[in-house]
Formats: structure tokens, sequence, C-alpha cells
């Protein structure tokens, strides 16, 4: 009887190696070639709001319509499961243009899903790109992604009720507030409201996610702390200056709304709100004049803000890499990146474009925003001069980002800093440990 | 009537009057949230969220489920009908070929002799107790060429212990004397199972339907692993998709809700009768 | 050809003989599910649980030995994750089948409309964990528009004011107790109510003529008669308590809940895949959950067996 039961264990066992083997066959890279210029191109993006839809839309048609040699077929993808989908796509099943979120670039060049894009597209695109956009879009040196726009984030202020409650607040990057002046700030804040609450954070976007990482991140960078140094992040994540302004992020906490209606506040419930420039739009329709930009907080080391957004790269296997390059050097044209950029609010990142931008140039509404992108540094070399820095540009980033977002959340429920931050910090050690460094 | 019967008539009359009472109460308390989520459906936005105010039934009307349909109807956003297409498909789909494949195995558990087959019911039942979120993973890992696809969520909930289990509890219980002369009769175990078995099986049947598209319809789990593309999602993922976007429209969001309890409602009422009885009479003999 | 019954005989030492065909094949589709939907893949999980293995990665995976099981038993997060298991199935293996036990004597009664109330009790049963989620969340909102907090508010005259119940620490676990029984109550009554009807009426006559009080008529009569029902729903009960994940992850996510206080093992699972694309670290917890899932059922397996022959 012994044998039998064997045989049984041996089917189940071999069943099991098979689908193993099976899994394991799907990778493996892929290389681009130039093809002859014509036919589909397939072009996958995210799908953001309606009015960035449109424009996007707008441009694939006219793209379409303005020559006859080749189709753009446009599929969009919704903005929380993009980046999933990318990673859950075999590299030969990626279309030959695609939208990536700029931190995810570096994890996708190492998986081999994004191609070079500096033979395709034309010189001419590459030197008109802004600084901090070639920069987002390099990975070891060479060029993989270029976007239509950049990102800007501060604080957004109710200027009426910062008045009524005799709150005074900084006019330039210079003078931010220190945490503790935001913290009284606050304080008066809430107490002038009907609400109790003086500040949104958008905690309904859950701070868990990409937005937690991309605006508390940099008062770990003000602080004099950072996410990672020297794929290292034990002593940094987790290091006195992180936790330190983790824990003033933690004595805000009283006075947020949580703002399940995202309507805090355009609704006057609260005087202040953690902003990125896509909130500008509607904000600026329900205050008008009232509408203040502030920089974020300094914790130290002078405000430090994010930058970096979608930007368009090319999959590795695309065989029809000269009509990719085409369509994307239409899409960065002046044109195209006044219209998505007016559709979104966000600043171009085009140097022709920003220079007459009405909204991030001087004397602009957003001026402080366009001044802070123009002082950009990468996340391993801040000084301080720099105010936006870039996520970090590591294969390794996806790891950093989920740990550092789920430790926000526990601290934002009220969870112990240095813990929350030592258990990411130790998560991402492994991590890259386990990935020789994500090299 | 004598007094005394009269008396007890009254004190009875007490009693169930006190019974309605703490039903009531009870039913009130316990429904409260499946009540809010109706009215709230047909309710504004901001009258939702506004405290005790959410029970009034008060600027009601199909606003939101006209907005469910009209923001879910794009290739990038997936359609409506196309998630309530996908969870009733695979549904269906594991309910039925389930039923079959599951009380075909404990039949021949239960009646059928041939070699193994109590050492394959001892494997059987030895799996009833690994929870499918025990192999969620690792199944991740195995079928990942197959995501994004309807096969994918269905294929792993075809086969069921527990379900083999019920059914062999009541195969087992049924009087052998009619399969008997079924097969003096002429008719071969497979003709035996479908013309006499089956037929005579139907409280089961119900049960183990009602509790495989119960699970199958709320699974959240695995299709969070497996799908990405809208085309192939169903809609409890769907769910907290929809209720992921931002702005977050909670009004429409109830009303996705509302909608996606509705075939599940359909499905139990009409099967429900046999229900209790079958699913009682398989836990007290187990 | 010319003599089959011994071409039968003498295969059936060595082989199935024919009689054996319609059984096994009727068998066949289920067992093969089962191997390779729930076997396979446990023997792949144990398989990986050594690996460092990602999805869609063009790197294969590499040998890492124990490694993912070390960090795991040293990692203060997954206790915790298992410690608020722990405390779920502590309070919702009793509290849950005493409502259950409690809904289902109410509604055991012979009134005029009960099957109205069973109905009403059991619906919530059919709600998928994700709809219950979103429910809740807005139920336990921390905004003071939330309807807890305004109920509270006004059974307390202002008194008490806008709680975070999700995100407190304390009242976190609570709260996905709190809907998780609302949830899933009803199914434990119905099982419970079937057990009750298969109780003979006469022992309860029995017990009346006796002059039994209502208390010792649940004690000596309800109790014993419903023992096989009781142990079953105890069962299923704390398999299911150890299971819990869709509301814990959706609340986690997007609700605010508190992660540290509602976190649980599967949780920690998934977010492995999800956050880390760490497939060896999820193999391990995954295996490290069915051996908790296996422990208890043997536990509760020989503590059945011993009562039984006390």
């Amino acid at each position: 009887m012994n044998h039998r039961k064997k045989a049984g264990a041996s089917v189940v066992a071999v069943t099991a190696a098979a689908m193993l083997l099976a899994s394991c066959s799907s990778g493996g890279g892929g290389t681009s070639s130039a093809g002859d210029g014509t036919g589909d191109v397939e072009v996958w993006a995210h799908q953001g709001k309606d009015s960035e839809v449109a424009a996007l839309q707008d441009a694939v048609a006219n793209f379409n319509a303005s020559q006859s040699d080749i189709t753009v077929n446009l599929t969009l993808v919704p903005e929380a499961d993009y980046t999933t989908t990318i990673q859950s796509t075999s590299a030969s099943d990626l279309p030959d243009v695609l939208e990536l979120d700029g931190p995810t670039l570096a994890n996708f060049v190492y998986d081999a899903k994004v191609a070079p894009i500096g033979d395709y597209v034309s010189q001419a695109t590459i030197d008109n790109a802004s600084a901090g956009n070639v920069n987002q879009g390099t990975v070891d040196g060479t060029l993989y992604a270029l976007a239509q726009f950049n990102s800007g984030l501060g604080l957004c202020a109710n200027g009426a009720l910062l008045d009524d409650a005799g709150v005074t607040y900084p006019d330039s990057i210079d003078s931010a507030w220190t945490a503790d002046e935001f913290r009284s700030a606050l304080q008066t804040l809430a107490a002038a409201n009907d609400s109790g609450y003086a500040l949104d954070i958008k905690e309904n976007y859950g701070l868990g996610g990409e937005w937690g990482t991309y605006a508390f991140s940099p008062l770990l960078q003000s602080a004099g702390g950072n996410l990672i140094a020297d794929n290292e992040a034990s002593g940094v994540i987790d290091g006195p200056e992180s936790v330190s302004a983790m824990e003033a992020f933690q004595s805000w906490l009283p006075y947020v709304d949580p703002n399940e209606d995202d309507a805090a506040f355009v609704d006057g419930r609260v005087a202040i709100s953690w902003c990125g420039h896509w909130m500008y739009p509607g904000y600026s329709e329900a205050l008008g004049d009232d509408l203040v930009i502030l920089p974020l907080p300094d914790m130290g080391t002078g405000t430090k803000s994010g930058a970096g957004s979608w930007t368009w790269g090319m999959g590795s296997t695309t065989g029809q890499g000269t009509a990719a390059g085409a369509f994307l050097d239409y899409l960065l044209n002046d044109q195209n990146v006044a219209a998505m950029t007016a559709a979104n609010g966000a600043p171009p990142a085009t140097k022709s474009v920003l220079a007459s931008d009405a909204l991030y140039s001087a004397g602009g509404p957003l001026e402080l925003w366009g001044k802070q992108l123009e002082a950009s540094c990468n996340a391993d070399a801040i000084t301080s001069d720099c105010v936006t820095v870039l996520r970090p540009l590591t294969a390794g980033y996806p790891v950093i980002t989920s740990e550092f977002a789920s430790a926000l959340s526990a601290i934002a429920t009220g969870g112990d800093v240095q813990s929350a931050l030592t258990g990411a910090a130790t998560a991402i050690d492994q991590s890259f440990a386990d990935n020789n460094d994500y090299q | 009537m004598t007094t005394a019967q009269m008396q007890r008539k009254r004190t009875r009359r007490l009693r169930s009057a006190r019974s309605y009472v703490v039903l009531t109460l009870l039913a009130l308390v316990y429904v409260a949230p499946a009540y809010y989520l109706v009215v709230g459906s047909f309710k504004p936005a901001a009258d939702v969220l506004s405290g005790m105010r959410g029970f009034l039934p008060e600027h009601l009307s199909f606003d939101n489920y006209r907005s469910v349909f009209d923001s879910l109807a794009s290739d990038s956003t997936g359609y409506f009908w196309q998630f309530m297409t996908n969870s009733i498909l695979i549904s269906l789909a594991v309910v039925v070929v389930g039923l079959v494949v599951n009380s075909m195995a404990a039949y021949s558990f239960a009646r059928l002799t041939w070699r193994g087959r109590d050492k394959s019911f001892l494997i059987v039942v030895a799996l009833v107790i690994v929870p499918f979120e025990a192999v969620a993973i690792p199944l991740l890992f195995m079928l990942n060429g197959m995501r994004n696809s309807l096969l994918v969520q269905a294929l792993p909930f075809f086969a069921n212990a527990f379900s083999i289990y019920l059914f062999y509890t009541f195969f087992l219980g049924l009087s052998k004397d009619i399969e008997e002369a079924a097969t003096l009769d002429g008719l071969g175990p497979f003709g035996t199972f479908v013309r006499i078995a089956v037929p005579s099986a139907k409280p089961v049947f119900a049960t183990v339907a009602i509790l495989t598209f119960m699970t199958t319809w709320g699974q959240y789990l695995w299709p969070s692993l497996v799908i990405s593309n809208p085309t192939y999602r169903p809609l409890p993922l769907e769910l907290s998709v929809f209720s992921g976007q931002m702005p977050v429209d909670w009004g429409e969001v109830l009303a996705f809700g509302a909608l996606l309890i509705l075939p599940v409602l359909i499905f139990f009422v009409s099967f429900q009768r046999f229900f209790v009885q079958s699913l009682a009479s398989s836990a007290v003999k187990g | 050809m010319s003599n089959p019954t011994v071409v039968r005989t003498r295969r059936r030492a060595f082989r199935w003989s024919r009689r054996d065909l319609p059984g096994a094949t009727m068998a066949a589709p289920g067992i093969i599910g089962l191997l390779a939907f729930v076997a396979a893949p446990f023997l792949v999980a144990v398989v990986l649980s050594f690996y460092n293995a990602q999805l869609n990665s063009p790197r294969s995976p590499n040998f890492i030995g124990i490694t993912q099981y070390s960090r795991l038993f040293s990692d203060p997060q997954f206790w915790r994750a298992f410690g608020n298991n722990l405390t779920f199935a502590a309070v919702v293996i009793p509290v849950q089948t005493a409502i259950a036990l409690g809904l289902a004597m109410l509604i055991n009664r012979r009134l005029r409309g009960i099957s109205i109330f069973r109905a009403l009790f059991f619906l919530p049963v059919i709600f998928p964990m994700a709809l219950v989620a979103v429910i809740w969340r807005l139920i336990l909102s921390r905004s003071e528009d939330g309807l807890l907090n305004s109920l509270v508010h006004f059974v307390t005259f202002g008194q008490v004011g806008a709680q975070d119940w999700l995100g407190n620490s304390a009242t976190a676990m609570p709260s996905i107790i709190l809907l998780s029984i609302w949830q899933g109550v009803g199914f434990q009554m119905i099982i419970l109510l079937a057990g009750l009807q298969e109780i003979p009426q006469e022992r309860y006559e029995a017990a009346q003529l006796d002059r039994a009080s209502r208390w010792q008529q649940f004690r000596y009569v309800t109790l014993p008669g419903l023992r096989n029902t009781l142990i079953f729903v105890v069962l299923l009960t704390s398999i299911l308590a150890f299971r819990v994940y869709d509301q814990v992850y959706i609340l986690i996510t997007s609700g605010g809940a508190n992660k540290a206080a509602t976190q649980t093992v599967l949780y920690q699972a998934t977010t492995s895949v999800f956050d880390q694309n760490n497939l060896g670290r999820a193999s391990a917890i995954t295996v490290v959950f069915f051996a908790i899932v296996l422990a208890i059922t043997v536990v509760q397996r020989r503590v059945v067996r011993q009562e039984s022959e006390a």
C-alpha cells in the first residue's frame, strides 16, 4: 500500500513542479526596433481627470488626422490600477508607448519593461525638456522617458480665514513656517473655525498610497533626514531627523479634517490644504482672490517639496520605435503640452511652454511653485538651496514608497513614530539585500 | 371556555406581544446598516454623511443609479453591465460546474466501490480544513499566466471539498432500496446517480448552490490578486476601485452597493426554502 | 478473449478493473481539481517560502533557505498581526456564537410573521464583505457627521465628542469585530435554529412537568440537545475568525483604519505581494497561517473527543 501513497504524492509534486516551471518561463527582456515608421502604435495611459483625458484624446485624434502613415490607438487604464497593470503585464505584451509614474521608471528599467528613447525622439524634443524632466527620465545615464508636465506641491490657504484668525503667513520660500509656527497657526485656526479643524491633508486619497510618499517625504528631507541613502534605509528613514519630522506631523493631526467628501477646503471647514497643483483649478474657482499659495513648513533645513509626475516611455519590445518616437515628439510639442497643462494646472515640463506659462512664470499665481521647481535636485544630492526633491531614482523605489506610506498611515492613526519608521527601514533593507541593492 | 383556559390564552398573547417587541427592536438595530445603504443610495452625497439625518428618506431620486451607469460606461473605466455580467458568469459557472463535479464525486465516495476510494476520500476530508486564503498566494504564482480572464476567477473553485462533504453526508443517509432496484432494472452507476440520487437530493443541491453563489459572488481576495484589467473585473472588486476614485460620491457608492446585492438576493430568495433544513441536517450529522 | 473472467481477475491483482471505472471516473474531476488547486499550491507555497521570488520578474527565484521564516518570527509587525488574529478570534468565537444562539432561540417560535424576522437577521450574510466595509466605514466615520458619532452625540446630550472609531488603536479592533459579527452572525443563527428544531418537543414538555425553570430548561434540555450543532458552529467560527481579511484590507487601505491594531496575518501576506512583490515572504506567511488553522482544528477535535469520552 505504501508505494501507492507515494505515487499519489508524486502526482501532486509533479503537477506543482510543472506549474512552477510554467510560471517562471513567462519573463524575459526584450529589444526594441525602429520599424519602418508606419502602421499602428499602441498607447497606454492612466485615466486622470476628465479634462486630462480629453486633452490626451484630442492630441491622439489630431495626430492621427495630421498624417496618414501612423495610427495611434489609445487605451486608458484607471489611475489606481495603472502601475500594477504595467507590473503584471509581461514585457512582450506591453504597448509601443506607455505612460509611467515618474518614480516607478527605474523599476521598470530594472524589469526590462521599457526601452531607451534617445534614438527615437528628436534631439529638439530632448533639448526642450526641462532639467527636472530629463533628470526624472534618466536611469544610469540613459534616457527612458520624457514628461509633458511636472508637479507642484505646497500649501493652499484661505487668506480670508487666516486674516480673520489673525494668523500671519509666509510670502516666500525663505520665510516658510517652522514646524512650531505651523502648529500654533493650526491651533489658532482650528479654534477660530466652527468645524474645530484647520488642515486638510487629503486623507481621503489614502496616506498609504503614493500620495503619502509624494506629499510627506519632503518633511523628512526638510528636517535633514531622508528615505534612503547609499542603498541603506536604517538610520536614515528612522534616524532622529526623520523621526522628529514625523512626530511634528503627528502633532498636527488633531487639527486635520477627515475630508471624506473632498470638500473640507472649498467649504471653508479648514483654512489650509496640503496642496498639489491639480487641486489649484478647483480651489481657485471656489475661493477666487482669497486663495494663497504657500511653501510647505520648514522642518529645520529649509522647506522641501515634491516633484515629478507622469511621464512617457516606450515598451521594451516595441517594433515601432520610429513611429512611437514621432508620436512622442508630437505629444511633447508646445501645443499639446500647453493643452495638457491648461487641463490639469500642472507646471509644464518643457522649457518653451514654461517660459510663457501664465500660472507658473513670474507674476503668475503659482509663481512660488515655479520657483520651487527651478531649485530642483535628486534625492541623493540634497543641498540647502534645493527645494523640490525628486523621489529616489532606484529600482527599489516600489518597496521604499510602500513601506514609507504604510508607516505614515500607521503614524497618522496614532502609532508610535520610531517603531513605525524602524519597521519600514528593516523591510526596505531586507528587500535591498535580497535583490543585490537592485543593481 | 374556562377561566383557566382564558388565563392561559392571555399569558400566551402577552408573551407573544413581548416577543414581538423584543424582535422588532432587535431587528431595527440589526437592519439599520442595510437600511442606511438602501436609503442612502437614493440620496445626494451631501445627505449621506450627515449624521442621523442620513436615515431620513428625503431628497430621494434615482440620480445616483443613473450616475453609476453613466460614469462606468467607457473602455477605460469598464462598463457597469460588464462587471455585472462578469460576476454573474463567474458565479453561475462555479455553481453549475461545482454542483456537477462535487455531487458526482460525493456519490462515488458514498455509494460506489473502487480501488483507492477510501484513501481519496481521506484526502478530501483533510482538504476541507484548508481555507482558500492559505493557497491564494502560491495559486497566484501558478496561474499568473492566466491573469486577467474570467476563467482564472472560476477555475480554482469548481472542486470544493466542503461541498463534496455536504453531498456525501446526504447520499450516505439516503435509503439504498430504490437505487438497488434501479440497478436491477439495468441502470448503470451513472444512470442511478442521475435518475435516482440527484432528484432526491434537491435540498442539498439548493444549499450547496446558495453557499457557493454567496461566497463566489462576494470574492475579493482572489480577484484583487489576478485582475487588473477592467474588462474582467467582478463587481465587488470594482466597488473598491469605484469607492477609491477621487472625488468619492458616497451616494453613488451606496447605489453601486445596492446593485451589488440585488442578484444574490434574488438567487437566495429563489432557493431559500430548501436552505435551512438541509444545512441543518448536515451540520447536526457532521 | 476466450475466458474473460480469468483475465479480469488477473488484471485486478495489478491494476484497476473495469468495475472500478465508473466510480473513479465520477470522482476524478473533483479529486483532480482539489489536487491541482488546493494540494499543489500548498506544496508550491512550501517550496517558494525558501526562495527569494518575485512575480513578473525577468530574474529567476534564488534559494535563500529559512531566511523568510527567521525574518518573520523576528518581525514585530508579524507578531502584532498574529496577536490581532488571536484577539479577533478570542472575542468573535464566544460572542458571535452566543448572539447567534440568542437570536436562534428568539426566532424559534411559532409566531405569525416570524419568517420575516428570520430573513431580516439573515440578510447581512448575503452582503459581500467589500460592501460591508464600505457601509461601516461611513457609519464609523470619524467626522462629526458619521452615523455612530452623531448617535453618541445625541445619546450623551453632546457630552461625548466625535471619535475616530477605526483610527483609534483602542476602538479599531472592536469596530472590525462589530461589523464582522453583524455580517456573519446570521449564518450561525440559521444553523443553530435548525439544531433547535431537531430537539424533540417532548423533552421540554417533560421538563415543564418537572417544574423546571426556563433557565433550567435551557441548561438541561437545549444545550445538551444542541451539543453537536454547537461544536460545528464553534469550529466553523474559529476557522472563519482566522481567515478574516477582506474588511481589514479594505478598511486599512481606504477607510483610515489603524493598521497596527487591525492588520491580520493574511493582510501581511497580501501586502508582501502588493507592496514588495515578495512572493517568498508571502508564501512563508501562508505556510504559517495554514499551520495555525491546522493546530486549531486538531486541538478542537481533541477537546471534543475528550469531552465525549468523559
